[in-house]
């Protein structure tokens, strides 16, 4: 049927007198439909920007699905998604092309055994295929020229040709299939609590004052690490340690909330892990809340929420993966994440296929089921409520221009908004049940993506807990490097979520600006590093290779020839009365609402609080570097967005002083002896090394928590070993995008419904990181 | 019958569009019986105006071409290119060409909650509307149709506009459609009043409102407080940054042209160039002194009736590409932000231009100017 | 802790904020600070170290699976050649292009060119096959400039040269040797399994019994180090060691 679908768009093009006028038309006018799908958005956005400008081509990308003629589909297509990509195409008009870019979208790329991916070649018919993850914007503007190849010659074939070669055919001994490198212990060990023994003074004094506050309500309470206290409670008691804690030592929120599931002794394991924001004391130290309780099909129990609404959209999440109800939640009766007809797919006895190394006659594209409706279900009781109290509900996407690849649902009453609801888990590509499968160092580039503008930080975040279960110190120019690499990256996210709060607020010319901007830091990032934008370059114990001197100079160079063009960004954009008149007093967040919903990094310092990784809890060398963390008082999009700008002037001067401090510095040890182990020598260039090196790598048992100041705030990674298994028993990761989801709600309430973007957009939201 | 195409022949002769340059082309031409009444027709004024210039022929490589200055310009500004491969050592010149054309062959979708009678009437019919102010803009001398009233019933005409929208948005029958729609009519509400008394302030001043008795003079310094308001009325008109409020791309999809597609957008997406262009047109023959210009020896003699014109487009381009770079530097404003300065600002600026004119004119009367 | 705060603009600073948005327009509109690569018939100027797609060498290949095995996408799966041994294909429709398979290869059997711009017409396709591993495959390319970005202290600077670029890059061997044999470090608990002596592509383990006792030998010249045996041995006792 699809191929008769694709013939249909051609053979329109191809009959009639005009036929030549048709093709010539058609070909220099595909108007690519704007449907980002998933993080090859980020190259698409580069590919249509100032680097590349795709509108070279006559493509001009357009946000309306009547108005386009083709797709670029870009990147992974979700169980959810699916529906929205046969409907967008549906509505375009014939004729039409389709072009998929990114390995998810082909063969499922890194996700490719992800429960929640389906495959754009089974909903829509494809013309061209594009490699990569992410493709270069070059490679997206090749399947155009052969999209536009295929219209006006019919050359309908691929770009590339290889050559056969013969191999050798000098029959060898031959040897047997060896089996799987990864090893599963048979019945885990699964452990929270660990006891480790640290140089920590301020530990045992605050475990004794909780053990008196606490007297009778716990069951244990143990140092897990430096920072890092469990407490074990019974069921029953969970809430009322948890008041305690906050009315008595002020911890406030909760950074994760955490299911682990434990077949073989029919437990699960249920985990809040909580902090504080108003007690400078505590501000490093992560208190993580653990009980067990009954395995069964949908056990309950009750939501913190009344007292921590942070946990919020983290017990809805766990909900849809473990089916663990929690009485009070008000999101219990739907999944929030995943698409409706999904099970508890975190649980172990769900599972996903296992690797094939072996070159075989199995089938290149098994089987993925897809949904069974291709129908978007829209919230009928939802209107019928809305129409009775005289409101009007706009569904804002997953396909809109000023959406992203989420769906909102906008309550308004006149111009004002009531109430937004948000759908998220149109990119939830299941990285956390993945990450159960995968080796540890084949996480390194999984994690990566959940967050492609800012890769740097989220390899550094995973990293550094298996650095910490390690106990591995990096060599010190790895740390300058490691730095230099997040602030770059941090830069980079700024920007991009600069471009992208231009484009919400109309101003094209402020997106162009800084995606030329980044064009610059991309340049620095492929030449350390080899890629783009997914470079995985971090890895345990330091990181892949030294870095060149003028690869160096010219990251130097960066720090002050982006003055001059942030200087006129400036000018057209940010000093631009009319945006300032569209972001001054939008969308507060008063302090005690950020602490209390939550929020991560650069928009909670917006509202006054002083909360930032890197000083709380210094990592790498930035205890040795000159900055300070910027805070501000408004709450409101332009505090949101000038706290950030400035917080990039410090990272620029940070940029400054690691790479002034590695110019100085002698080439050397990169990566740590102890992780090389029988490598050493390699340590200062992993190549030809690395499976050796790090194939087998086995944590010790416990659970290891790590948090590092991403681009967009907080970010926490929560690795349980068995101590045995060579891969993670569970894997969590909270994002700072899915902490601040529930901000962009709470500010946008009661504002004006073209508030709502200056508000999404102030908030930096990037819809993989959140979904992950 | 012979007569009556004397008769014709003598009324078109007797108004004639004077290109001293072409003449003897003309008067070989006349000599050919058919071709002299052709030709005499098409020269006469009110045709070539309509037919010609400012009309339909000028319009439609305003149309074809202008969307590729402004891309070019815009591209240019943003450190891109534009438009370009389809003839690199042009620059992409026909780009619009082939949007058009493929608009035109794409298939013309109505969705099913549609009106579907009034969904495809609007667009043909608001393309088709927005034409008709050209009958009363002059591009120096030449008008279609000159008339005591000639620019109050081309800003009824102009005021035409935003119904079709409203038509459009309503046939559309959906969401942002509504809501585009809605926003459209509140910021027609906004404009309109200080756009109309910004043009009854220049009325007031020439003392006509017979566009081609409108003397030469440059009216943007006689009440740059009046021109100011006018451009930005004319900005909010034509929905320009930082006004696009009502087809918002990001907020509501382009509001009502959401569901149009195929040849129907084709010729909505023109038509905010074809208003754009009729602003321009008034703009520019009310403050910028319609086809006025310094005399060039040798060129003004020869091209007669031709330099008004073009001396008339140019201006024209340069209003219209003004109005078109704003989108470079500028966000959207809010709805509630475009009322504000619509029914504030705008109305108190356009009230003190007003006023600025009435001095003047009893200022010129009492002789002191 | 810095604090930022923003003042509102007074009406002269917005006139003057005004005046500075409408001068950048005007300025960029006479001289833009154009940063755009018009591929493809310009092409930007990539680093050797680009990570793109990947040639093979059979002759280095030691066949120790373990770029199949480290693939994070596992678009990397071995197939028997006529010569027994076990080469790499790679999938295109999931390879992520993380080069973890290049940094695992011992002997630099892979290499990486700078080919990423790549349309196919069918997901079939994108499997290539070890045999098209091995010779520089041909693209479509339209490329007559070669474009290079130069970040100097000031500004982004493009340089254009009239050139085809050369998108194969010479062979980086790892950066150091590190021989390696596998060695048996516990003799006594050897069961006997022949697990080794199966998985083993060199021939270089091989058993004989003596005595109804079972004698596994390694050969340390033939042992190529895969180290396959070690990771399959049932009792853990093969150990990699230095040469």
């Amino acid at each position: 049927m699809e191929k008769e679908e694709q013939d249909r768009n051609m053979h329109i093009l191809r009959t009639g007198v005009l036929s030549p006028v048709k093709r010539w038309s058609a070909k220099w006018s595909l108007w690519p439909c704007h449907f980002v799908t998933s993080c090859c958005g980020v190259e698409l956005a580069h590919a249509f920007a100032s680097g590349f400008d795709g509108e070279r081509l006559g493509t001009l990308n357009m946000g309306i699905s009547r108005q386009a003629n083709f797709i670029i589909v870009e990147g992974t297509i979700t169980r959810k998604m699916a529906r929205a990509l046969r409907i967008v195409w549906e509505q375009m008009p014939d004729p039409k092309f389709v072009n998929v870019i990114g390995a998810c979208g082909q063969r499922g790329g890194i996700f490719w055994n992800s429960y929640n991916i389906t495959r754009p070649s089974e909903i829509v018919p494809v013309d061209f295929f594009i490699p990569g993850c992410p493709v270069t914007p070059e490679s997206l503007l090749r399947g155009v020229r052969a999209v536009q190849d295929k219209i006006a010659l019919g050359k309908d074939e691929t770009t590339i040709k290889f050559k056969k070669v013969a191999l050798p055919s000098e029959v060898g001994p031959g040897s047997t299939i060896p089996t799987s490198p990864k090893r599963f212990a048979p019945t885990p060990l699964v452990k929270v609590d660990i006891p480790r023994e640290v140089d920590w003074a301020f530990g045992s004094t605050t475990v004794n004052n909780l053990k008196s506050q606490l007297e009778g309500l716990y069951k244990s309470i143990t140092i897990t690490d430096k920072n890092r206290i469990a407490i074990k409670t019974a069921p029953d008691n969970l809430m009322e340690v948890a008041r305690k804690l906050s009315d008595n030592m002020g911890i406030d929120h909760t950074k994760s909330v955490n299911v682990i599931d434990v077949p073989h002794e029919q437990k699960f394991i249920l985990e809040y892990m909580a902090s504080s924001y108003s007690n400078s004391d505590l501000m490093p130290v992560i208190i993580t809340l653990f009980t067990d309780i009954e395995r069964k099909a949908e056990p309950e129990f009750p939501s913190i929420t009344p007292l921590w609404d942070s946990a919020d959209y983290s017990e809805r999440e766990m909900h849809d993966f473990f089916g663990v109800k929690y009485e009070g939640n008000a999101g219990m009766n739907a999944k929030f994440l995943l698409a409706p007809e999904t099970q508890t797919p975190l649980r172990k006895d769900f599972k996903i296929a296992e690797e094939n190394y072996v070159f075989d006659d199995s089938p290149l594209n098994p089987k993925i089921d897809l949904p069974s409706s291709l129908e978007m279900p829209a919230p009928t009781d939802l209107y019928d409520e809305a129409e009775a109290s005289d409101e009007f509900i706009i569904l804002v996407g997953p396909h809109h221009t000023g959406s992203g690849h989420l769906r909102w649902i906008l309550r308004v009453k006149g111009d004002i908004i009531v109430d937004v609801t948000p759908d998220p888990g149109y990119v939830h590509r299941s990285m956390e049940k993945i990450a159960e499968n995968r080796l540890y160092i084949q996480n390194v580039p999984l994690f990566e993506r959940a967050n492609i503008s800012d890769p740097f930080n989220m390899n550094l975040g995973y990293v550094h807990a298996i650095e910490k279960a390690l106990s591995i110190e990096v060599p010190e120019r790895a740390k300058y490097i490691r730095t230099m690499l997040a602030e770059l990256s941090r830069i980079g996210a700024f920007f991009y979520d600069s471009g992208i709060f231009s484009l919400f607020t109309g101003h094209s010319t402020g997106f162009m600006y800084v995606w030329a901007i980044r064009e610059m830091i991309l340049e620095a990032t492929v030449r350390m590093t080899g890629s783009r934008c997914t470079p995985s370059f971090i890895i345990p114990g330091g990181v892949r290779r030294d870095i060149s001197k003028d690869v160096l100079e010219m990251t130097g160079n960066f720090t002050s020839a982006v003055n001059k063009r942030l200087k006129k960004f400036e000018d057209i954009f940010i000093n631009n009365p009319v945006f300032i008149a569209r972001t001054k007093g939008v969308g507060v967040v008063t302090k005690q609402e950020a602490i209390k919903y939550g929020l991560v990094g650069p928009f909670l310092r917006a509202s006054g609080v002083d909360y930032d990784i890197r000083k709380v809890e210094p990592y790498e060398v930035y205890d040795q570097l000159n900055w300070e963390v910027t805070t501000g008082d408004a709450g409101d999009c332009l505090g949101r967005y000038m706290g950030r700008y400035e917080e990039i002037k410090q990272s620029l001067s940070l940029l400054k002083q690691t790479v002034d401090a590695l110019k100085r510095m002698p080439r050397g040890d990169v990566i740590s002896e102890e992780v090389l182990g029988d490598y050493k020598e390699a340590s200062e260039d992993i190549k030809g090394h690395l499976y050796h090196a790090y194939g087998n790598l086995v944590l010790p048992k416990g659970e290891w928590t790590s948090v590092v100041e991403s681009a967009r705030g907080t970010l926490l990674y929560s690795i349980i070993s068995d101590g045995d298994s060579n891969v993670p028993h569970r894997v969590r990761i909270v994002t700072p995008c899915w902490m601040n989801l529930r901000g962009i709600v709470e500010a946008s309430k009661g504002e004006r419904v073209a508030d709502f973007w200056t508000i999404y957009g102030s908030f930096g939201y990037f819809p993989p990181e959140a979904d992950r | 019958m012979q007569e009556v195409i004397n008769e014709l022949l003598e009324t078109m002769m007797s108004n004639q569009v004077s290109v001293p340059v072409i003449q003897p082309v003309i008067d070989m031409a006349a000599q050919i019986p058919m071709m002299g009444l052709g030709i005499s027709f098409i020269l006469w004024t009110p045709i070539f105006a309509l037919l010609i210039c400012p009309g339909l022929s000028t319009l439609g490589i305003f149309l074809l071409f202008f969307p590729w200055i402004e891309r070019k310009l815009c591209a240019r500004i943003q450190w891109r290119v534009g438009p370009r491969e389809i003839v690199p050592w042009l620059g992409g010149l026909i780009q619009l060409l082939a949007d058009t054309l493929r608009f035109l062959f794409q298939e013309v979708i109505v969705h099913k909650d549609a009106h579907r009678p009034y969904f495809l009437q609007f667009a043909f019919l608001s393309f088709a509307a927005a034409l008709l102010p050209l009958l009363f803009i002059n591009a120096g001398d030449v008008i279609a149709i000159a008339s005591p009233y000639g620019i109050q019933l081309l800003l009824a005409l102009v005021c035409l506009f935003p119904l079709f929208i409203l038509g459009l948005g309503w046939a559309s029958n959906s969401r942002f459609a509504f809501i585009g729609s809605v926003r459209e009519a509140f910021m027609y509400f906004a404009y309109e009043i200080p756009f109309i008394i910004a043009v009854l302030a220049m009325v007031i001043l020439f003392g006509t409102s017979n566009p081609i008795l409108i003397p030469d003079k440059w009216g943007i310094i006689l009440n740059p407080i009046a021109a100011f308001t006018f451009f930005v009325g004319a900005a909010m008109a034509t929905s320009r940054m930082p006004f696009e409020i009502p087809e918002a791309d990001q907020e509501v999809a382009a509001g009502p042209h959401v569901e149009y597609s195929g040849i129907a957008f084709g010729l909505i997406y023109v038509m905010c160039y074809e208003k754009a262009y009729i602003l321009s047109t008034l703009m520019v023959v009310l403050f910028l002194g319609g086809g006025s210009g310094p005399d060039i020896p040798g060129l003004t003699v020869h091209l007669g009736d031709l330099m008004g014109i073009v001396w008339f487009l140019l201006k024209v381009i340069i209003v219209m590409t003004t109005m078109f770079v704003l989108r470079t530097i500028y966000p959207r404003y809010r709805l509630d932000q475009g009322l504000t300065i619509g029914w504030g600002a705008m109305i108190a600026i356009s009230l003190v231009a007003l006023a600025w004119s009435i001095v003047f004119v009893f200022m010129q009367q009492g002789g002191v100017l | 802790m810095k604090k930022v705060t923003v003042q509102d603009q007074g009406v002269v600073e917005k006139a003057k904020c005004h005046a500075a948005a409408i001068g950048v327009a005007m300025k960029e509109s006479v001289y833009p600070l154009t940063a755009t690569v018009q591929y493809p018939r310009q092409r930007k100027k990539m680093p050797d170290n680009f990570r793109g797609y990947i040639l093979f060498d059979p002759d280095k290949c030691i066949n120790c699976w373990e770029c199949a095995f480290v693939c994070p996408a596992n678009a990397i799966r071995m197939k028997e050649a006529p010569n027994k041994k076990y080469y790499p294909t790679i999938d295109y429709g999931k390879c992520i292009f993380c080069h973890f398979c290049i940094d695992s290869c011992t002997d630099g059997a892979l290499r990486t060119t700078k080919i990423h711009d790549v349309a196919y017409k069918d997901m079939d396709e994108m499997v290539t096959l070890t045999e098209e591993m091995i010779e520089p495959p041909e693209i479509v390319r339209e490329d007559t400039k070669l474009v290079e970005y130069l970040i100097d202290d000031k500004d982004l600077q493009m340089k254009k040269t009239r050139e085809v670029d050369n998108l194969f890059v010479d062979e980086v061997p790892p950066s150091v040797e590190i021989p390696v044999v596998s060695q048996c470090i516990d003799g006594a608990s050897c069961i006997g399994c022949h697990v080794c002596e199966y998985v083993c592509g060199s021939g270089a383990i091989s058993s004989s019994i003596a005595n109804g006792v079972m004698n596994m030998a390694i050969d340390t010249d033939m042992c190529t180090g895969c180290g396959l045996c070690v990771k399959e041995c049932t009792m853990q006792i093969l150990k990699l060691v230095r040469k």
